[in-house]
């Protein structure tokens, strides 16, 4: 069994069957992800903006942090949950989608970035955790996230216009490849 | 309605927004990055009256600091929202998920701005740490659970008529 045919085995269980084909299951599970990912990004960022020295200056870090970061965990247990769903039902077209390898490749780095902050910047946070500016690493860490997240919900968007959903996008769009196919309509455009 | 649906889309802002593919995608990830943020401070603001958060600052406190993010994330998402309209105005003005999340939005600027003047009007006994009343816990909980429906209903636009059925203006039998 190849790599392939485990995406295929997925989109042909019972439950990914069932999610593709339910007129109400789909768009509720799709809003619950769009609600997961309000509360992880709402949330990480206030976080950021505290490494970033931005936000709550007066405040702790680790106060900020613990006050937060707990919805965050909350709010990424959801988008788990319902983007397994979500992925079950067409396994093979997000497969063959660029988007959404480029959505788990920047989730992958932000899930890196968050170890790196955890186990190495976060050693002497007893240091600058009441700093109102934590440390050139921390800022880092904070911006990197902040970037990282913006980028997932930018492919998780665009996953959207990729896959064949999208009931607005003009026919003559290619839509497993929208950038390409739309620099050719743009091409075609100027020759007619 | 629906002719004034057909009005917007022939205009010369809407054709240009139609006419150029990558704007709906982009603008949709900004308003996305909004809800995020706006959904951020409710819940900060809201979990505080709860208790569940930041117990050891005052209502007041963590209203100053989150408030603010509020209304620049609400002001991003009327404007990220009516330029999506003008582009798509049959896709929202015709499907009852967008009239819902109006008139739920409606709801949730209302007690937005009736918590602030509350706030503002009895300083007093919001700047300490006691907790709030079983009304006022009851209040925010209905804040966050107005929010939630909002962002449902604004994914279910995208599902109108297959959701709703003939509830949706877009709905073909």
């Amino acid at each position: 069994m190849d790599f392939y045919d485990i995406f295929v085995a997925i989109e042909n269980s019972p439950i990914g069957t069932w999610v593709r084909n339910s007129s109400h299951g789909l768009p509720l599970i799709n809003a619950a992800h769009i609600i997961a990912v309000a509360m992880v990004f709402g949330t990480i960022f206030v976080v950021d903006l505290r490494l970033l020295g931005l936000q709550a200056r007066n405040r702790a870090f680790t106060r900020v942090a613990s006050d937060l970061l707990k919805w965050t965990w909350a709010g990424f247990a959801l988008a788990v949950v319902t983007g397994l769903l979500l992925f079950a039902a067409n396994a093979t077209t997000f497969y063959s989608n660029t988007q959404f390898w480029f959505k788990m490749g920047a989730l992958a780095l932000a899930g890196i970035n968050m170890f790196v902050f955890e186990f190495l910047t976060i050693r002497n946070v007893e240091e600058w955790d009441t700093d109102a500016t934590p440390p050139v690493a921390a800022r880092i860490s904070g911006l990197l996230s902040i970037g990282l997240w913006c980028t997932v919900i930018v492919f998780g968007r665009w996953i959207g216009y990729t896959k064949g959903w999208n009931f607005s996008a003009p026919s003559e769009i290619d839509l497993d490849n929208l950038f390409f196919g739309a620099i050719t309509a743009i091409q075609n455009f100027q020759i007619a | 309605m629906e002719s004034f649906a057909n009005w917007l889309s022939g205009t010369e802002l809407s054709l240009l927004i139609q006419s150029t593919l990558w704007v709906i995608p982009a603008v949709q990830c900004v308003h996305i990055i909004a809800i995020g943020v706006l959904f951020g401070s409710v819940l900060m603001i809201d979990l505080r009256v709860l208790g569940a958060v930041s117990a050891d600052q005052p209502v007041s406190a963590v209203n100053r600091r989150f408030a603010p993010w509020f209304w620049t994330a609400l002001c991003v998402l009327a404007a990220t929202g009516i330029l999506l309209t003008i582009g798509e105005p049959r896709r929202e003005l015709l499907s009852f998920s967008f009239w819902a999340k109006m008139s739920l939005i409606a709801i949730g600027v209302l007690v937005a701005l009736a918590f602030q003047w509350h706030l503002r009007s009895s300083r007093a006994r919001w700047e300490g740490v006691s907790p709030a009343s079983g009304g006022t816990k009851t209040i925010a909980v209905g804040v966050i659970v107005v929010w939630l429906l909002v962002i449902v209903m604004g994914r279910l636009i995208a599902f109108d008529p297959q959701f709703w059925g003939s509830l949706s203006g877009l709905y073909t039998g």
